[in-house]
């Protein structure tokens, strides 16, 4: 006999608006992004740890991370936003994905989450030293300021993306730092992208068509 | 004579003609063409008692009163347009999310009082609200403004609808509301879900919520 695992329904209503059906099954979005909901539901803030172990909350805490999240439980459906930006839903099947913490709305309760060290691309654009990392089976809501493009790379053709404009990546791909700094950058005469991100081998690259905010890409 | 027309999802261009006059909001209009008066108005059709329960009631949203012949394009601080048609029913809205109406609408203010007694005042105090919100009766068009837009829930006998007090913009038909709390200790100590209060809508109609938490 085969067990059916009843997975929660993910549904766009509009662009900038997901709708969830639950059935008794509990997913995670981020704290306070509920707009209006049918139904029973409770709305729980999540724990210290958030499902990650002691560990996984050290990390978040080293790494500075305060994105929040919270679980929703019930029948009915529940509807989320933030700020009129975007959702873009991302179907997992076993693979991982790796997100800004502050672009994730929503995520099925069967995946797991967990912290990726990024290192010097963090302190470039101000977003904290890690990124979020989603693995399992299930659906992602991530937000782009702007709709999300998702650009292939393929073995041998790395791309190069704008840090304040990346918001996702899966499959497997390696990440390193470009720079372009010049005696015109130090002069403040640069041309604004002096820093990118490079990705290599073979997966899939989200960005938005905006930049976020401040950090030192932005002011070199 | 033809309706309001969206330019596009931030712009709405509005004939004007003699017996289709509207009030919008003062300071709202992109462009014009033709032979159009734009007058400031505090009484916007509700007669001095109106302008007097509209003072009290803070709604203090000035408006202007649109007149001539010609065609006025209308916006405000990039927020979303959406054109609403009444034809015999009554809109509920807050003042400041309403771009334009049309003249033959009648406009009054409720206090939410009237709508749940204490609660209605406590609610209106805890969402931001106010005490007092504007209602729109007749028939005729209206344009709601929002942050991202709004979508369209319904709200039907035994399928009562939820909404975050931030992200709520209006609501038409025979629909009831009331405050909605799910406090736990949790948010006490400042660890909530940050979703401790609703407006519980029942009854019939329709209930429009944007895509956004942010007021303006």
């Amino acid at each position: 006999m085969v067990r059916v695992l009843s997975v929660a329904q993910f549904r766009m209503n509009g662009s900038r608006m997901l709708a969830v059906d639950l059935r008794g099954e509990t997913i995670r979005a981020l704290n306070g992004s509920m707009v209006a909901y049918e139904g029973q539901m409770q709305f729980k803030r999540q724990g210290m740890t958030g499902g990650e172990g002691l560990m996984g909350a050290v990390r978040r805490r080293v790494a500075g991370e305060s994105v929040t999240l919270m679980e929703i439980t019930g029948q009915g459906t529940v509807y989320l936003a933030h700020e009129a930006t975007e959702v873009n839903l991302v179907p997992l099947q076993g693979d991982t994905l790796l997100v800004e913490s502050e672009s994730l709305l929503a995520l099925d309760g069967q995946l797991r989450t967990g912290v990726q060290f990024t290192g010097l691309r963090g302190m470039t654009t101000g977003q904290g030293l890690a990124t979020t990392k989603v693995e399992g089976h299930g659906t992602v809501a991530i937000l782009s300021d702007g709709p999300a493009i998702a650009l292939e790379v393929v073995q041998g053709q790395p791309l190069s993306v704008d840090p304040q404009a990346y918001v996702a990546h899966r499959g497997q791909l390696q990440q390193d730092f470009v720079t372009d700094v010049n005696w015109r950058t130090m002069l403040g005469q640069g041309s604004g992208e002096s820093f990118q991100l490079r990705f290599s081998g073979h997966g899939l690259v989200y960005i938005q068509p905006a930049e976020r905010g401040e950090g030192l890409g932005a002011e070199v | 004579m033809p309706g309001y027309s969206p330019v596009n999802h931030k712009m709405l261009q509005v004939p004007v003609g003699p017996g289709q006059e509207v009030y919008s909001k003062r300071g709202a209009m992109l462009a014009y063409t033709g032979a159009v008066r734009f007058a400031p108005t505090t009484t916007a059709g509700g007669g001095i008692g109106g302008a007097i329960r509209t003072t009290m009631a803070g709604e203090s949203t000035p408006l202007m009163h649109v007149t001539g012949q010609g065609s006025v394009m209308l916006g405000h601080h990039g927020l979303h347009v959406e054109v609403v048609d009444l034809q015999g029913d009554t809109l509920y809205v807050e003042a400041e999310r309403l771009l334009v109406y049309d003249a033959s609408l009648q406009s009054g203010t409720m206090f939410l009082g009237e709508q749940g007694g204490l609660s209605g005042v406590i609610r209106g105090q805890m969402t931001g609200q106010g005490l007092f919100t504007t209602t729109l009766t007749g028939h005729g068009s209206c344009a709601l403004l929002s942050h991202g837009g709004v979508v369209q829930l319904p709200v039907q006998p035994g399928r009562a609808i939820y909404v975050d007090p931030q992200a709520y913009v209006a609501h038409r038909g025979q629909i009831q509301n009331k405050l909605h709390t799910a406090l736990g200790l949790r948010d006490l100590i400042g660890r909530g879900s940050g979703e401790g209060f609703q407006l519980e809508l029942t009854g019939q109609g329709v209930v429009y919520v944007q895509a956004s938490e942010r007021k303006f």
